[in-house]
């Protein structure tokens, strides 16, 4: 027992000096007396590590700008605007405790996240009995903000989405006869559905289905099923990584049909994963850095002056929700509740996913978001010109 | 809609030898270590990880020359697999058999972490020098990675034959495999045989990184884990510790997934795996190659689990401990912490209910997230479509749980050993895929919503303290019944089963129905634990209750200490607790858990409180 103690003890020590060697054990800090000095805080559930980290990384390049721009703007009248990342793994029972302790902290004015539906939804119910504001900014999933009254999304809603890459498909490029691959969770499922309801009704006809699993990266017989029911063009609802490694496994395979990818696919890494056998693909994006609006282009050229690379989707949505949210705080004040009142009645937030963002109060949703045309030409997404596709076929 | 041409069909043929090609590279390196020391090494997906970080390194940033990069990754993994060996694995040579197991999952934590923190978790191209001809066949194309790829995999499993035939070293290591104690006394440089085992195989599985990473021109820091899991399986398919067999085993693998895929859809291809597995398991239990004539598959649990001096708790000690416990929400009122602590309650069901298979009767479980997912499906299901009422749900969603993972599993009674382990890995995938799939009951992807809470009298039981005493008081219940149970006549008749299965049967214990009746208590506790789970949760899906949860479900077990309930409950604590400690790491924490999860069974073996 004794032994037990003096190891147990050893190990405590041994721990702690691990931690202050890496530099994470920090001082507590004496608060500043002056409450009009007194940051706001929100509050970040999401996946810093585990399997989605590369995504809660993105998150972060998004906040930090966004941050920054805020704080040089005067933050909240005066006082600087903070957030605070809890890294979540998106495991529901982390997702659980972090907003147990958001909720408990009466700094924390709002929250934002978390990234998988398993994780945000199953701490729904603590935001909303806590009345603290859950901001679910890649939510889509169509029950999200059924949760409660507490419970926002600006994410893209895809009964909006789904139906304009139909037109984009069907419409303008004319495909007649589509096969569609989906990535088997809730966002794949829900779009596919919504997806071959649009498509039929721009009188296209969807031909076969397939949903795979979110790990999978071969897809060579799937693709020969998609191949046997002789599609004219190929729709993918998926990620950026699992889009660029289908397109190249289907070029491999010899399928030369064009290819039509749903938004989320518009990320720097879609290109330099893919390669050459992107070259090609159609998407729609709500976001694009040629946009010629001025906000954009602050953004854009904030973004990759600071980091280098392009934004992708989840920076660019991460940058946007944290911006918002700060609009809404500045016009409604930092009471919780307020900041509920205040997404309802948000009217002229600027935005750099939907031009203004507006939400409808019934639904907590965003309507109508932006979409630009998308092809990628030289290695890089350019801007869509039905002439120039009409005079390359 | 079956293909009914031959052309899809050698098409779906080509494409299955292609992707078994690619599973065979890993499958070597797990089947030369699980030859040698009988040990599944999972941390052999992160050297594959590793091996491909270390040759982007050398593709992006230093042009090397392709030979070059390939000599550079042999070997940096070598070393690493050494190094492996030395620091992670020797210290542990004569401790149970299950800690050197944890240590390497262990190790793969802190292998992922690390290398996600050096090159971030973002996805990374790592493009192919070689050339880009393609050769078509039938109605799709090969290209020069895929003969490349069936080169290293056949060419090295050609070299170990011959180093394994005819070199004095290469016999040394057979006579380690053999028998180490003998060849030990024999003079054979036991540690020498296993550094060089490891090196052998962490520079090939680091090879095949280096080739997947090219195949597919991505690679990130958690590639490891699936296709480690899919090299396992494959292994096994084969027969572990079988070099060619392996081969065998993943191009098998690689048509039955080609085969599924054609026959039901793309989304069912991991499920028609996993069932061949367990059909392939059941009809040959050491694997379709395994040769006639070999010793028995390997010695039981004995060796498995050690024995040990359980630290015993005084009773007032306990009842001091549970009325603390139940009179914290009294003192603290933090609602974090409390959610902290009845997370650890809730887990602690599952290690309770793991601790009973895979302790007290030996039958280590590797898929016992699957009866979390039954439980929390059943309760939900049965409170939204047949309007039971929530607290009635609850009890009957056990009684599913344990009806169905007794089912499920049953056809595993007859395996002993590391084939259990991976046998109750591929129920736990089963029931995933099909909560996946059975749209029609489950809501496949979309996920169960609206899950009503758990309410009394109408007053729903939301707040911080409830959802700490409920799973509280559920646990001590459970806890108590399954110290009973270890006291009485049919603890003993399980733990023996556990020390000699074939002594308990000699003595006429009829080993089929006390593995059921483990395995019915152990499915009733964790079935209750997930419901639990679903309805303070509210949204549950298939992603809820990963294959990583029955990990963390085993390294609960073995921290606190086989078959022990004090120590279930204190490894759901810890382990549970630990992260949330950590917060403050951000980034660095789940390197930290790795590390003081790899101290912890350096220094304690045994578990904290023992095995009992």
């Amino acid at each position: 027992m004794l032994d037990l103690i003096l190891r147990s003890t050893a190990l405590v020590a041994g721990t702690l000096s691990l931690l202050a060697a890496l530099g994470v054990v920090q001082p507590a800090f004496s608060q500043p007396a002056d409450p009009a000095k007194e940051p706001v805080v929100l509050g970040v559930s999401g996946p810093l590590t585990g399997q989605y980290a590369q995504y809660g990384a993105q998150w972060q390049r998004g906040f930090d700008l966004a941050l920054e721009q805020v704080n040089a703007g005067g933050g909240i009248q005066g006082r600087p605007l903070r957030v605070q990342f809890e890294d979540s793994q998106s495991d529901p029972k982390q997702t659980v405790a972090i907003a147990r302790k958001f909720v408990a902290d009466s700094r924390v004015v709002a929250e934002l996240g978390d990234f998988t539906s398993a994780a945000s939804m199953a701490a729904s119910p603590i935001y909303q009995t806590g009345g603290l504001v859950q901001f679910g900014f890649t939510n889509s999933h169509p029950d999200f903000t059924k949760g409660g009254d507490f419970v926002w999304s600006n994410a893209l809603n895809q009964a909006e989405e789904m139906p304009v890459l139909a037109d984009y498909a069907v419409t303008a490029l004319g495909l007649k006869r589509v096969a569609l691959l989906f990535i088997n969770n809730d966002w794949g499922r829900t779009s596919k559905d919504l997806f071959a309801k649009a498509a039929k009704q721009r009188g296209a006809e969807v031909v076969g289905a397939e949903g795979y699993l979110a790990d999978e990266k071969d897809f060579r017989s799937a693709l020969v099923r998609v191949r046997d029911t002789k599609p004219d063009g190929i729709v993918l609802v998926s990620y950026y990584a699992d889009g660029a490694q289908i397109t190249r496994q289907l070029r491999e395979a010899g399928l030369t049909q064009p290819v039509v990818a749903s938004g989320a696919v518009y990320s720097p890494k879609f290109l330099e994963l893919g390669g050459t056998a992107v070259e090609g693909v159609h998407t729609t994006t709500p976001f694009f850095p040629g946009d010629p609006r001025p906000e954009v282009q602050t953004f854009v050229k904030a973004y990759t002056g600071k980091y280098g690379v392009e934004p992708d989707a989840y920076s660019s949505r991460a940058y946007d929700a944290l911006l918002l949210l700060a609009t809404v705080i500045r016009q409604s004040g930092t009471d919780r509740t307020a900041v509920r009142d205040g997404l309802a009645t948000v009217k002229d937030a600027p935005s750099v996913v939907y031009g203004t963002v507006r939400f409808d109060p019934q639904t907590r949703r965003v309507d109508k978001p932006l979409s630009t045309r998308l092809v990628v030409k030289n290695g890089a997404f350019a801007l869509w010109e039905p002439v120039a596709a009409k005079a390359a076929n | 809609m079956l293909p009914t041409t031959l052309g899809p069909w050698l098409d779906y043929t080509i494409n299955g030898l292609v992707i078994g090609n690619i599973y065979a590279l890993l499958a070597v390196g797990l089947a030369l270590i699980f030859g040698v020391s009988h040990l599944i090494n999972f941390a052999h997906g992160s050297v594959y990880m590793v091996g491909a970080y270390i040759g982007w390194l050398c593709v992006t940033k230093l042009n090397l020359p392709l030979p070059i990069t390939f000599i550079a990754v042999a070997a940096g993994c070598g070393l690493l697999g050494a190094v492996i060996e030395r620091v992670g694995l020797r210290p542990l040579r004569n401790a149970p058999r299950i800690a050197p197991l944890l240590a390497t999952i262990g190790l793969s934590v802190v292998l992922d972490q690390s290398a996600q923190l050096l090159f971030s978790p973002d996805p990374r191209a790592l493009p192919t020098q070689l050339p880009t001809w393609r050769i078509a066949i039938g109605g799709g194309s090969i290209g020069a990675l895929d003969l490349l790829i069936a080169a290293v995999g056949i060419g090295s499993a050609g070299l170990l034959y011959g180093f394994l035939r005819f070199t004095k070293l290469g016999w040394a290591v057979r006579a380690t495999a053999l028998d180490r104690d003998a060849a030990q006394q024999c003079g054979v440089d036991v540690d020498k045989v296993n550094r060089t085992v490891f090196a052998i195989a962490s520079a090939l599985g680091g090879v095949s990184g280096l080739l997947v990473g090219m195949y597919y021109n991505t690679i990130d820091p958690n590639m490891g884990f699936q296709a480690g899991l899919k090299g396992i399986v494959a292994q096994l398919i084969g027969g572990v510790g079988n070099v060619p067999g392996a081969i065998a085993g993943s191009l098998l693998l690689g048509l039955i997934e080609s085969y599924g895929i054609a026959l039901f859809g793309t989304s069912y291809r991991n499920l028609f795996a996993f069932v061949a597995l367990i059909l392939i398991l059941v009809l040959r239990p050491n694997g379709l190659f395994a040769r006639a004539r070999r010793l028995p598959p390997e010695p039981l649990t004995g060796t498995f689990i050690a024995p040990s001096r359980p630290l015993v708790l005084p009773k007032w000690a306990v009842w001091t401990l549970a009325a603390a416990a139940l009179a914290l929400p009294l003192v603290v009122q933090q609602p974090y912490l409390l959610q902290t602590l009845g997370n650890a309650w809730l887990y602690a069901l599952l290690a309770l209910s793991l601790t009973l298979v895979a302790g007290t009767v030996g039958q280590v479980s590797l898929g016992h997230a699957g009866l979390l997912a039954i439980g929390a499906y059943a309760s939900s299901l049965l409170a939204l479509d047949a309007g039971v009422p929530v607290l009635l749900a609850v009890p009957l969603a056990g009684l599913v749980a344990a009806a169905l993972g007794t089912a499920l599993v049953y056809p595993a009674f007859r395996l002993r050993g590391h084939y259990v382990s991976i046998a109750t890995l591929a129920v736990g995938e089963i029931v995933t895929l099909v909560i996946l799939n059975w749209e029609s009951l489950t809501r496949g992807p979309i996920g169960v919503t609206g899950i009503p809470p758990l309410s009394v009298a109408g007053k729903p039981l939301v707040s911080g303290q409830w959802v700490y005493w409920v799973p509280l008081a559920v646990l001590l219940a459970f806890a108590a019944l399954q110290s009973r149970l270890l006291n009485s006549h049919l603890g003993r008749t399980l733990r023996a089963i556990r020390e000699d299965d074939v002594a308990a049967r000699s003595y006429g214990v009829d080993l089929n129905r006390y593995k059921g009746l483990a395995f019915a208590v152990a499915g009733f506790v964790a079935g209750v634990g997930g419901a639990l789970m679903a309805h303070f949760y509210s949204y549950i899906n298939h992603e809820t209750f990963p294959a990583p949860v029955s990990m963390l479900a085993l390294t609960m077990v073995i921290l606190g200490g086989l078959g022990n309930v004090a120590g279930a409950v204190l490894g759901a604590a810890v382990l549970v607790g630990l992260p949330e400690l950590f917060r403050a790491a951000a980034e660095y924490r789940m390197l930290i858990y790795g590390v003081v999860l790899l101290l912890l069974i350096r220094f304690r073996p045994q578990g904290l409180l023992g095995t009992v």
